[in-house]
């Protein structure tokens, strides 16, 4: 077994301590990048508006908070002070008493760099997006299958139903003709729902195992899953904090991998969630080819794709490491060749985050 | 292994003909028996390509089996590995594909491997049922 992290960046730099004074959509944009980033750290954000967006995202990163300014300028342990509330007393009032050592980044400079921030963000969610849509092309198999299945009984039934004289038999059938149609619809809801365009900030506490069932079903149409067998070991209530349908999204792709992996002889395919002490662990197991150590060096990079030209964009695993970090979770690899493959990935738990 | 024309041992009330159906779903071969019975037919099921394989080589099919209508996304053998072993085993039984997945490369290389018609659901009755006769005439004329 190979075992590989994500924790490639290993820094020995002294740490960037900043403070963010004013949390509204720049204060935001720039919590959001920073806070992924292992050499800053984020010391404290204020505003003055205790409704302020960036507050309540601050908390849910565990970032202190404070209604006072003054309190994060006199910080000596902050070395850089990043101002974007774009009010010139703050500017003034930061020039005068912050400590000599400390550096700014103020006014128009900042405005540029939470400019920038934001565009990346909106770039990553394009990326997310266009992968999606691109592994959405994948379904047309079992989409057709799915709908013309149904739809050659609807049709049978109903020819049958225009000579029918018995009229239970009548009945019955109208009765499997509305399941059939019920059973289709629900392909275009579950499929609508998945291929919307997410918004990067709606963070909520997602519920695991939901979103496990959900991803299988989305699997379903990407991958046949004839021949492989699938075990659920749910820890009851395993939740973490994040978007659901990026949790969705980085699940489905985990899912067809690992059906994939398994698409010569079948396989186990373990869908696990777990809770310990301060974390909450979900484990996704194949039982399929497996990954040579080679390969599994360069998973998670972008473009990297040992799938024929056309069939994968390569960014799969790499827009999964991504959903990961920006929950603040860790995922590794275990792989036997021949034995198969096991994603662990370790999110913090909720209830902590929660206090 | 040999074959025989089913007509050769057909007796007094004997059906249009023997078809198997192989689809994974037992909806779609409870409504293609529907659709073929009305026609006269004798319709046998099998969910997957491996029970179609164990059901033709069982007792008195492998020899009176007329007509095999195959879908092809399926578990166990699919479509393609049963077509193939009909085709290579009994090359008189005529194929008809019937798939939910309307794939012009799939059907090609069906129609290449000699199948008789490639079907896509939903299907109407009508059109089934003369695809059917359309394999049985083929049946007869290559015992001729």
């Amino acid at each position: 077994m190979q075992p590989v992290t994500d924790s490639s960046v290993v820094s020995k730099v002294v740490p960037t301590r900043v403070a963010i004074l004013g949390a509204g959509r720049g204060g935001t944009a720039l919590l959001d990048l920073l806070h992924l980033i292992p050499s800053i750290e984020i010391v404290g954000i204020s505003d003055r508006d205790p409704g302020a967006p960036g507050l309540v995202r601050a908390k849910n990163l565990r970032i202190p908070v404070t209604g006072r300014i003054e309190e994060l300028v006199y910080n000596d342990g902050v070395n850089l002070i990043m101002d974007v509330t774009g009010d010139p007393d703050v500017e003034r009032f930061v020039q005068l008493h912050k400590r000599p050592e400390t550096e700014i980044l103020s006014g128009s400079a900042a405005r540029v760099l939470w400019e920038l921030v934001r565009h990346e963000a909106n770039l990553q969610a394009e990326l997310f997006h266009a992968e999606k849509l691109a592994g959405i092309g994948s379904f047309a198999a079992g989409i057709a299958h799915d709908i013309n299945n149904p739809l050659q009984l609807i049709m049978g039934l109903a020819e049958n139903l225009a000579e029918e004289t018995d009229l239970k038999a009548v009945h019955e059938q109208a009765r499997e003709i509305i399941e059939a149609v019920r059973r289709t619809s629900a392909i275009s809801r579950d499929l609508t729902q998945y291929a919307r365009k997410t918004s990067a900030r709606d963070e909520t506490i997602v519920l695991l195992n939901n979103r496990l069932d959900e991803a299988l079903k989305i699997a379903r149409y990407a991958v046949s899953f004839h021949d492989i067998t699938v075990h659920k070991a749910y820890k009851e209530s395993a939740a973490a904090r994040g978007n659901p349908d990026e949790v969705l999204h980085l699940l489905v792709n985990l899912i067809t991998n690992a059906v994939q992996a398994m698409e010569q002889g079948g396989g186990t395919l373990t869908l696990a969630t777990e809770q310990s002490a301060g974390a909450v662990t979900l484990q996704i197991t194949d039982t399929g080819c497996g990954i040579g150590p080679a390969v599994l060096q360069q998973l998670f990079e972008p473009f990297f794709t040992t799938k024929a030209p056309g069939k994968g964009t390569g960014l799969g695993l790499y827009n999964v490491k991504t959903i990961v970090s920006k929950m603040r979770g860790k995922i590794d690899v275990e792989s036997g060749v021949g034995k198969g493959t096991t994603f662990r990935i370790r999110f913090p738990s909720v209830t902590e985050n929660e206090t | 292994m040999g074959e025989f024309t089913s007509g050769f041992f057909m007796g007094d009330g004997a059906t249009n003909g023997r078809v198997l159906v192989v689809d994974d779903e037992a909806d779609i071969r409870k409504v293609v028996r529907m659709t073929l019975q009305k026609a006269g037919y004798d319709v046998l099921e099998a969910e997957n390509g491996e029970k179609a394989i164990e059901t033709i080589n069982a007792g008195e099919n492998r020899l009176l089996l007329d007509i095999l209508i195959c879908d092809i996304r399926m578990p166990k053998i699919n479509g393609v590995e049963a077509i193939a072993y009909f085709r290579a085993n009994y090359p008189r039984v005529p194929v008809i594909v019937l798939t939910g997945f309307p794939d012009a490369d799939m059907a090609t290389s069906m129609l290449r491997q000699g199948v008789v018609d490639y079907l896509v659901k939903p299907v109407e009755g009508e059109k089934l049922r003369e695809s059917v006769a359309r394999a049985m005439e083929q049946r007869e004329l290559a015992h001729l």
